[in-house]
């Protein structure tokens, strides 16, 4: 039976100077769901929403859960100050904007919109249980 | 209360002046959420409500009141360590509606990644649940499973919480510690009286997440500091030293029924699973009490649900019965009309407010929008002989011992 190309669209990019090359999808998981801060070098970790419809691609693919989902969880954590949700930018080039110039930034762009001023850290594959 | 309320004052002033700054911080962020629901019954000879906190609940008359509400929520980041949140929200509730109603109002300090320290108002968290039961599209049901947390009447308290997080295998453990003071203004059923309670508290919870699961265990101690008012009366009878002449167990019977100086022990354990498609959910609680117009009670529920989509299909089951609700005491010598009439009511007291109640749900929840979901439930609740404490039962005549409640609602955060 031909399997499916696994096909990544969404790319993690970070500050083109981060002293890491590459994040696993459960360090950005983790990340982005506010369970942890920093990264794993120790630095401060600031993660970029977007408010556009990669959004909900992004955590289908990272987490396996419909962006409803995500968005429970969210209201659960922020209604009950532990935590807020990242911030969100409107689209890919705000990201890459916030990411060239923030080292500690990490935010998540269409894949071909990946140039060489930032750091690719993980390619989103579609999630598999 | 005084204190709580010059610190919000202080605290939006300090937000509008601040407001303008360019810098990243502070960062405001203002966050709400809501539901709008409507609920009925199959009779009117017992009201349904959310919580023990509500009046006057719904019967086969329907009613909007028991499931909507509206929140805001105001976040101030301030830097990198400090933070400030307030939220708000309107609600049926008991009492005053301004204070009674301010849910969180705290500084939070983080002076390392894994720890926070909070002080101000903050949500009581004892069960699951009980910290965001306001925040519908939080959770799965109508409203948190009725058995447990309908009569939970407390939901938050002034004071302060420490939580640590530990990295355990492939998991994170939280340990938290609280303690406080809970002001709460709880209605009277089948009068117009409101009761002011005053509690100390003092708990704490273990909580455990891993992949999938999500495990919790907690405790908390209440210290019950005001008399509740209604009961002044019968107390002073039965310390009257007449009464005691006629009825010698009297004075020792007024020391069983007052309120004042006893304690609570809340212990729990919940249990989550979900995995995208299923979930699963389970809490069992132990409330210990040395009150007798407030008798030990155990709880628990289990939930089941599967996810279609934008469909959720789930199923709940629910049981909450008081433990040794009968209290036995020696007659008077003699038969004097007075105590006599004092006796009744003590009767009354002890053997009317129990819960003995059970219930299956099956109910809908439906994802419309990233931030709007519509559920609908239909509940089927069993009620044994004096077990309609988290009801409103009128003050005479039978209630009856099956009723079926009917939900709609919409759920938003915004």
């Amino acid at each position: 039976m031909a399997m499916p190309v696994a096909q990544a669209d969404v790319a993690v990019i970070a500050h083109i100077k981060s002293n890491f090359s590459s994040l696993t999808a459960k360090q950005v998981q983790d990340i982005f769901m506010g369970r942890t801060r920093i990264f794993p070098n120790g630095k401060f970790a600031l993660p970029i929403d977007q408010s556009s419809p990669l959004r909900a691609e992004f955590y289908e693919e990272l987490t396996g859960r419909p962006v409803e989902q995500i968005n429970a969880y969210w209201a659960r954590i922020m209604f009950t100050g532990q935590a807020s949700p990242p911030q969100r930018l409107p689209d890919d080039e705000a990201v890459l904007q916030t990411v060239r110039e923030n080292e500690g930034a990490i935010g998540y762009i269409d894949k071909t919109r990946v140039d060489g001023t930032i750091r690719v850290l993980l390619l989103v594959q579609p999630w598999k249980p | 209360m005084k204190t709580i309320r010059s610190l919000t004052t202080m605290l939006l002033f300090w937000v509008a002046i601040t407001a303008f700054a360019k810098d990243s911080y502070p960062d405001f962020t203002v966050t709400g959420f809501g539901t709008l629901g409507a609920s009925g019954t199959d009779t009117s000879q017992l009201s349904f409500r959310g919580t023990t906190k509500e009046t006057p609940g719904v019967t086969d008359s329907w009613g909007f009141d028991s499931d909507s509400r509206l929140g805001l929520q105001l976040d101030a980041a301030i830097n990198s360590s400090w933070h400030a949140t307030v939220q708000w929200v309107a609600r049926n509730t008991t009492g005053d509606f301004l204070e009674q109603n301010l849910e969180w109002a705290f500084l939070r300090w983080r002076p390392a990644d894994n720890l926070d320290i909070r002080a101000g108002r903050l949500g009581f968290d004892t069960f699951m649940l009980s910290e965001y039961r306001n925040v519908g599209y939080a959770y799965l049901w109508m409203r948190p499973p009725h058995e447990f947390y309908g009569g939970l009447p407390i939901y938050h308290f002034d004071g302060a919480d420490i939580a640590k997080k530990f990295t355990v295998g492939e998991g994170i453990m939280t340990i938290k510690a609280f303690g406080g003071h809970s002001f709460i203004q709880i209605p009277i059923p089948n009068s117009s009286v409101i009761a002011d309670r005053s509690l100390s508290i003092a708990g704490g919870k273990l909580a455990y997440e891993v992949g999938n699961w999500n495990v919790r265990m907690s405790y908390s101690y209440l210290l019950n500091n005001l008399e509740l008012a209604p009961l002044q009366p019968v107390l002073d009878g039965l310390n009257n030293a007449a009464v005691n002449t006629v009825w010698p167990s009297a004075q020792s019977l007024s020391q069983q029924i007052s309120t004042k100086n006893k304690a609570f022990h809340y212990s729990s354990i919940g249990l989550a699973y979900d995995d995208g498609v299923w979930l699963t959910q389970l809490e069992a609680s132990y409330i210990d009490t040395d009150l007798i117009t407030y008798p030990s009670v155990a709880n628990g529920y289990f939930s089941l649900g599967r996810r279609f989509g934008k469909l959720t299909l789930y199923s709940l089951f629910g049981i909450s019965e008081t433990l040794n609700n009968r209290v036995k005491f020696s007659n008077p010598l003699a038969p004097v009309p007075a105590v006599a009439a004092l006796q009744n009511s003590i009767g009354r007291l002890s053997n009317l407010i129990g819960v003995d109640e059970k219930s299956i749900s099956l109910g809908l929840r439906w994802d419309i929008h990233e931030h709007i979901a519509l559920k609908t439930q239909w509940s089927h609740y069993w009620l044994g002989d004096n077990g309609t404490a988290l009801w409103l039962a009128p003050a005479s005549g039978p209630t009856p011992d099956m009723v079926n409640v009917w939900s709609v609602g919409m759920d938003f955060v915004f």
